[in-house]
């Protein structure tokens, strides 16, 4: 076929190798490819967010990276943020606050406040929606999206200073 | 806040996490886009560029030529409808306007119009092969505005479109034409009321075509197989109705055709239609592999059902102590390219939330060259009460009432009639507006402008929408561990799988926990109508709750087996059988011995003839206006609902949140902007929805006021919060700058031409 | 997307070299916020895209004796933290203002300077003048250009960042092919830019092969600058009007002003009139409105855009105000 390329990068803490084309866009290898569809995609052009994952730790919209710019990358998915089976405060507080409805946004807010909460552990609520802006939500009206992150960063303090 | 003595119950009001909610956070969840399967092809749609032309050819040569295409299919793959009519749940509709829509015959009416499709190996060699298909076109004048497009001479759309007359008098009944529709309601003698009226107001709306957008873009996977059965995959907010479309536009029996739902990335109206499915069915038939086709966002915004814009005129007579009088409405609408927006709702809409004895509403449906418009969230409501509440606003200004105590006055009640005829039950729209009265929010200092060029305003405004019954199957199993399998047909797009469950577990005496609800395929359940109309808490409610009666009947006359006593002697309460001596059995243990007793116990429900009573929110809204740039800030913001019920709290605060920050969208920033070739802002680049930094924390107040048709009192709570908001929003630019705003959006831009001009 | 090649240099002569092959149609990929979106589209179609992130010479951010020397592979993000450029509150404004955390994370300055104009037309593949602006005038010109919009070019440059680093005197470093080495050039900022006659032309001055590596900001002798940007609410959307000002205030009295309007014209709009007026004044809100006012006597505002004269003044004074350390008013 098609000038393929075999490409290596860290995927969620493994070694991951696969073949693509250099017109295949990291969501599309994601998602196509290696099977990890928690990442979604909205709009394909980098306006709404719902492909957001983490590369080198930062925040990016996938459906904009082609998969060749990520040789030798750590990429952090959805599916990367519980560890060991066990839910992320994030996670949690989205369950437990209601902070999703439908919930196609979701993996990407939830990527997303992870960086967020990794960068500045002790958000104001005008931080959050700052940081929190290139994501689209359409069924909350972001208010318990808010609060949930508010209180995620509340318990991951509490379980910092508690350790 | 309770309204009236409430029962006390154990499961409902409760807030349990839900139960797709941990697939849901991992991304585990499968949506649609998310299915595959061995073999799949992937599917592009090819679209029209212009609003309006005529197909002279479709050359689909080169296409088909290019290494990796393994189908391509046009108009002439589908079979042919004449002028058959069917009613697919929303009246009848013309079967050449459906199937046009998904795949058109010979003239395109709408830039995005589907004209041909391709199916490959990738997505990227059928986006390469769509480019191939040679479409030539006679560009034809297009009509874009919904007067203009009344107009004797202006060009039609559809040669087969006549005007149906609904209440109105018949003129031209056998004219080709863009008028589709004609309604008129009427009520008391409009003349004598504004005879009677101290004052009265005329004003002029205009409202711009808007998207419902959600996130996730249309989807479906089809497998045509060998044994002529179909199977799509799909988003949908009613697997049953996308059967049926699709069943009909293929000409197949119902019965060769299954919808698979998998979940839905939000709807809000527009997940009703089919697009997508007879195309990949007809693109699998020709390559006998299943296809695939995702839309672009372009295409959603393009090719999709967006809601109506509109032209609204609307005369209101008060006496002087601020008794609404007579009212008069008249409401063109928008409907896209094909017969069918909700202007017929709108009219009934419009006075709903006031007693006004003298009334008269006339409504259009207008074909125009954008795409066929489909229901957003309380469909027709909103562009009315944009209207409707900003003139009862200027009325308050006018008479120097407070607009909360006017509305008090005037509010509809148990045994006000509509417009359009029925009259209504037990409703809250009272108690919305005393909630408004009471709450923090207004009983607080209205914001006061901190500098000349920010000016601050307060705004109030109601709403109503009807809310759906329509029909609803569920079954329930119960399992040895003591736990109910629950399956719907409901699709799920904001938790209702937990409202649902928590209905049964209410019923059963056990716990939200114990029901593991589950959304079954169309040959797992029975019929069951969409999600949408605000119907699914309250009617896939009622089976559920029939579902779970049927298993206490059972389980009572298994216990009277297990306790050989006589099957009238024992009674399902609380949790448990209860038998003569002071028998019981709990439900839990019960279930562990049906074994022995009969074995497996499924109870069935279902729901169709009870219709709601109306919802009914009021609104109040803080805002900050830039006066120099027309840019405005909503500082606070405040909604009470009647839910009837709360059956999840934080899921029906989920939908007043939700609805409001569309209803934020739709007033400030949301619009279609069309020049003659078409939409120009197909990206949520240029389509502006509200980010979460827009917004502020939205304050609920969940009044609950029980309906009397449902066993717990639920209302339906997913659409009235999108209805008041524009007009809060343009009561409160009032109030901040003495502008009245007629036009949506309040863009800045819109909004800078009108400060300039006063 | 077509297939193209792809490429990840690690030197800046390499980078040139992959883009001046003259047997194909190259083109560099920076942070790929606006490139592949377009390429998606298929409205730019390269064989060749030049991946220039990982070359490590134009990612750092130092000083020199002459200023602050930016790679042009640096991300905004990075841009928007680094002590060397705090003197610089006009551009973090500009970065602030990309309220996407994705694109400040992934964007790059040099992609962000080159972005492709927003224009409707040119992005549903009517080409870059929308043939010869008669779609525009013809359209729907909401976003469009309200000065130097007299030609076929209509659009808007959509440079966030360029009105900041123009006032503040930057120049840009420019590698060239060359007939055996690549050579070097050093041009002002402004003048990368162009208003096309035709579709021959691009926005901006590079022919095929040139890269731009550097941008230099001078030495800030203790300049007051600030961006102000309009717009329509807040996340990932481009301003309605945006303007910079950098001004050297010397005993109350301004010594030396430039401002640079973006978001209005096909090129970064320098107005000197507006500049001019303030020197040897002191800024107040009288001078800040005047400035405003010169800055858009010369507006030519289409049929739908004249709402933009109005926003240019307003953006002007208080970007004005707001360097000044003066409350702007809005928000």
């Amino acid at each position: 076929m098609s000038n393929k390329h075999v490409i290596s990068l860290e995927l969620n803490g493994d070694a991951v190798e696969f073949l693509c084309e250099p017109r295949q866009t990291l969501l599309e290898v994601l998602r196509d490819i290696l099977h990890l569809t928690g990442t979604k995609e909205g709009c394909s052009n980098g306006n709404c967010g719902a492909c957001t994952v983490l590369f080198n730790g930062r925040p990016v919209v996938s459906c904009l990276v082609l998969a060749m710019e990520c040789e030798d990358a750590k990429i952090r998915t959805i599916e990367g943020v519980a560890c060991d089976g066990a839910l992320d405060e994030i996670q949690n507080a989205f369950l437990e606050g209601a902070a999703l409805q439908c919930g196609i946004c979701t993996p990407g807010f939830i990527v997303q406040a992870q960086a967020l909460l990794d960068e500045n552990p002790n958000p104001s609520e005008d931080e959050i929606r700052f940081y929190l802006a290139g994501n689209l939500c359409r069924c909350t009206g972001y208010d318990k999206i808010v609060r949930a992150v508010q209180a995620a960063a509340e318990q991951r303090r509490a379980a910092t200073t508690a350790g | 806040m309770a309204i009236a003595d409430k029962p006390q119950y154990n499961v409902i009001g409760t807030r349990p996490i839900r139960h797709d909610g941990v697939d849901k956070v991992t991304g585990r969840a499968m949506y649609g886009a998310d299915f595959r399967m061995a073999g799949l092809l992937h599917g592009v749609i090819v679209r029209s560029p212009y609003a309006h032309a005529r197909i002279k050819r479709i050359d689909t040569a080169k296409a088909a030529a290019l290494p990796g295409v393994r189908a391509v299919v046009t108009s002439d793959d589908l079979p042919q409808h004449g002028a058959r009519q069917v009613d697919l749940g929303e009246g009848a509709v013309s079967m050449r306007h459906l199937a046009a829509n998904v795949l058109t015959d010979d003239k395109v009416l709408y830039r995005g119009h589907a004209v041909a499709a391709v199916a490959a190996d990738n997505v990227h060699i059928a986006e390469e092969a769509a480019r191939l298909v040679k479409v030539e076109y006679e560009p034809l004048p297009p009509v874009l505005d919904v007067r203009a497009a009344m107009q004797p001479d202006a060009p039609i759309l559809n040669d087969d479109v006549r005007t149906v007359f609904a209440g109105a008098p018949e003129v031209n009944a056998d004219q080709p034409t863009n008028i589709a529709k004609h309604l008129l309601f009427e009520k008391g003698n409009p003349q004598e009321g504004f005879a009677g009226a101290d004052l009265v107001f005329e004003r002029e709306f205009d409202t711009t075509m808007v998207h419902q957008g959600y996130i996730e873009p249309h989807n479906a996977t089809a497998l045509w197989n060998a044994d002529g059965k179909v199977t799509v995959w799909m988003s949908t907010q009613g697997s049953f109705t996308a059967r049926e479309q699709t069943a009909e536009l293929l000409r197949l029996p119902v019965s060769s055709v299954k919808v698979v739902p998998m979940e839905i990335g939000g709807g809000f109206g527009g997940k009703i239609s089919v697009y997508l499915p007879p195309v990949a069915a007809l693109l699998s038939r020709k390559s006998g592999r299943p296809v695939k086709v995702i839309m672009s966002r372009a295409d959603v915004f393009e090719a999709t059902g967006p809601t109506p814009g509109s032209h609204i005129r609307l005369k209101l007579g008060v006496t002087k102590d601020g008794k609404l009088n007579a009212a008069e409405a008249w409401v063109a609408f928008e409907a896209g390219a094909y017969p069918g927006s909700p202007v017929g709702m709108a009219c009934m809409c419009v006075f709903a939330c006031y007693d006004i004895p003298h009334a008269r509403v006339e409504g259009f449906d207008v074909c125009v060259n954008k795409p066929r418009t489909n229901a957003y969230r309380a469909p027709g409501s909103t562009q009315v009460a944009f209207a409707i509440e900003t003139v009862v606003d200027e009325i308050c200004t006018e008479l120097g009432v407070d607009p909360v105590e006017l509305r008090l006055r005037n509010a509809s009640r148990k045994g006000t009639q509509r417009v359009d005829g029925p009259t209504f039950a037990r409703i809250g729209m009272e108690e919305t507006v005393e909630a408004i009265k009471a709450s923090s929010h207004y009983m607080s200092l209205a914001p006061q402008s901190r500098s000349p060029d920010k000016q601050c305003g307060r705004g109030v405004a109601s709403g109503f929408w009807f809310n759906a019954g329509l029909k609803s199957s569920v079954t329930a199993t119960v399992n040895a561990d003591g736990t109910v399998s629950l399956i719907e047909g409901s699709t799920d797009i904001g938790g209702t799988r937990t409202s649902i469950a928590m209905q049964l577990a209410e019923t059963l005496g056990i716990t939200a926990e114990d029901v593991h609800p589950t959304v079954a395929d169309t040959e797992g359940i029975g019929y069951t109508d969409v999600t949408g109309g605000s119907r699914v808490t309250f009617s896939t409610g009622i089976a559920a709750v029939r579902a779970a009666e049927d298993i206490c009947s059972i389980l009572a006359d298994r216990a009277a087996a297990l306790w050989d006593v006589p099957a009238d002697q024992t009674k399902y309460e609380n949790g448990g059988v209860t038998g003569p001596d002071g028998k019981r059995i709990s439900f839990k243990e019960l279930a562990g011995k049906l074994h022995l007793v009969g074995g497996p116990v499924t109870g069935s429900g279902i729901s169709g003839e009870e219709s709601q009573s109306g919802a009914f929110g009021t609104h109040c809204v803080d805002v900050e206006v830039d006066t120099e740039t027309g840019k405005v800030q909503i500082l606070r913001y405040t909604i009470a609902q009647d839910a009837g019920t709360a059956i999840h709290p934080s899921y029906v605060e989920g939908q007043m949140q939700g609805g409001v920050v569309q209803g934020i969208g739709w007033a400030l920033n949301e619009e279609y902007w069309y020049d003659e070739q078409g939409m120009r802002n197909a990206t949520f680049l240029d389509y502006r929805m509200p980010t979460c930094y827009d917004v502020p924390m939205i304050e609920t107040i969940i009044v609950e006021v029980p309906a009397s048709n449902h066993p717990y009192g639920v209302r339906g709570v997913g659409e009235v919060p999108i209805c008041p908001p524009p007009a809060a929003i343009a009561n409160a630019i009032y109030q901040a700058t003495g502008v009245r705003m007629r036009q949506l959006p309040m863009s800045p831009p819109r909004l800078l031409a009108e400060l300039l001009k006063s | 997307m077509k297939p193209f090649e792809y490429a990840a240099p690690r030197t800046e002569a390499e980078a040139v070299g992959l883009l001046a092959a003259d047997h194909v149609e190259t083109e560099v990929l920076a942070g790929g916020t606006d490139l592949i979106g377009l390429m998606k589209q298929m409205v730019v179609t390269p064989g060749r895209l030049v991946n220039v992130k990982e070359i490590p010479s134009m990612q750092a951010i130092s000083e020199t004796s002459d200023g602050v020397v930016i790679g042009a592979a640096a991300r905004l993000e990075d841009m928007a933290e680094h002590r060397l450029l705090t003197p610089f509150s006009s551009i973090g404004d500009a970065i602030v203002g990309i309220d996407s955390q994705q694109w400040q994370a992934q964007s790059t300055l040099g992609g962000e300077l080159l972005q492709r104009p927003r224009c409707w037309y040119f992005r549903s593949g009517a080409g870059l003048l929308a043939a010869n602006g008669k779609r525009v005038t013809e359209g729907d010109g909401r976003f469009h250009a309200i000065f130097a919009n007299s030609g076929p070019a209509k659009f808007v440059n959509a440079s966030r960042l360029a009105p900041a680093l123009i006032a503040l005197g930057a120049s840009i470093r420019i590698m060239s092919p060359g007939k055996e080495d690549a050579e070097v050039q050093t041009l002002p900022l402004a003048s990368l830019y162009r208003t096309p006659r035709d579709e021959s032309q691009r926005e901006n001055i590079l022919s095929k092969g040139q890269l731009v590596t550097h941008v230099l900001i001078p030495h800030p002798q203790s300049l007051a600058n600030a961006t102000y940007e309009v717009r329509h609410g807040s996340g990932p959307e481009a301003p309605l009007v945006a303007a910079s000002a950098a001004l050297q205030v010397q005993a109350g009295l301004v010594a030396k002003a430039r401002i640079v309007i973006g978001q209005v014209a096909p090129q970064p709009w320098e107005s000197s009139e507006a500049a001019e007026s303030l020197v040897g004044r002191p800024i107040d809100l009288v001078t800040a409105e005047q400035a405003g006012q010169l800055a858009v006597a010369a507006a030519s505002p289409l049929k739908d855009n004249a709402y933009k004269v109005q926003l240019a003044a307003v953006a002007v004074k208080r970007a004005i105000l707001k360097a000044a350390g003066l409350p702007t008013g809005g928000f």
